[in-house]
């Protein structure tokens, strides 16, 4: 069975692995595209479902396509909606 | 302008209104203590819009609107029953059942019973909203602590 992030949220994202292969704390990327860093906590422990906007801020700062920071788990949707 | 500068002036703000309004019952002015609000509130505004060290970003905003809205939806509700009831005054509704009722003349609100009711509803709305607020800011991640 598919593990949501948190809430059964079919949205998954990889800002942690992204910020550690930039070398980045939470308060740096807070910083970079203008949020605060509970925002970016939050968004990666699911709490928190960021907007398209912030969602493309954060992948571009990245230098990276948005799906491949954010991925959304349809079949994770299935099993919440069971 | 600083985040704490801000406080501090809100702060004095909150306590020179206190005086105000205490003055205006004392003199039985009740505009001054009206306008007096306007003017701070429009004051706070206008200095919270120079604050510089304000991060406010769209996770706060919607802690911000999803409280509100849900205060809102509370307040109207209590709001309509306390109306439906005044209106029920107005129209002289009697209770049921009709037989052997005496029908009294309406007994309306009077304004020191207002008074109370719009006080006693003040103080709920902003006791749900700082209770909205901490339950929806608790949801969004507000107190979440990680590793780093």
């Amino acid at each position: 069975m598919p593990v949501s992030m948190g809430n059964g949220r079919p949205m998954k994202n990889k800002i942690k692995v992204f910020r550690a292969m930039h070398d980045m704390t939470q308060e740096d990327l807070a910083r970079a595209i203008g949020v605060t860093r509970q925002t970016i906590l939050a968004i990666e422990k699911g709490k928190y479902v960021p907007s398209l906007d912030l969602a493309f801020r954060i992948s571009r700062h990245f230098q990276v396509n948005i799906e491949e920071v954010f991925v959304y788990d349809e079949t994770v949707l299935t099993v919440t909606a069971d | 302008m600083k985040k704490n500068s801000f406080y501090l002036i809100c702060g004095c703000i909150a306590l020179a209104l206190l005086v105000i309004f205490w003055y205006s019952v004392e003199v039985h002015i009740r505009f001054l203590a009206e306008i007096s609000f306007i003017v701070a509130i429009g004051g706070i505004y206008l200095l919270r819009k120079k604050v510089t060290d304000f991060v406010e970003d769209e996770r706060t905003a919607r802690i911000t609107e999803k409280a509100a809205l849900r205060t809102f939806q509370v307040f109207w509700v209590i709001f309509c029953a306390f109306s439906i009831g005044a209106v029920m005054q107005i129209l002289y509704v009697p209770t049921f059942p009709r037989e052997h009722l005496e029908i009294h003349a309406p007994e309306l609100l009077g304004p020191r019973m207002m008074g109370y009711f719009q006080l006693a509803l003040l103080c709920l709305m902003i006791f749900l909203y700082v209770g909205f607020r901490i339950y929806y800011a608790r949801k969004y991640g507000e107190w979440e602590t990680d590793e780093e």
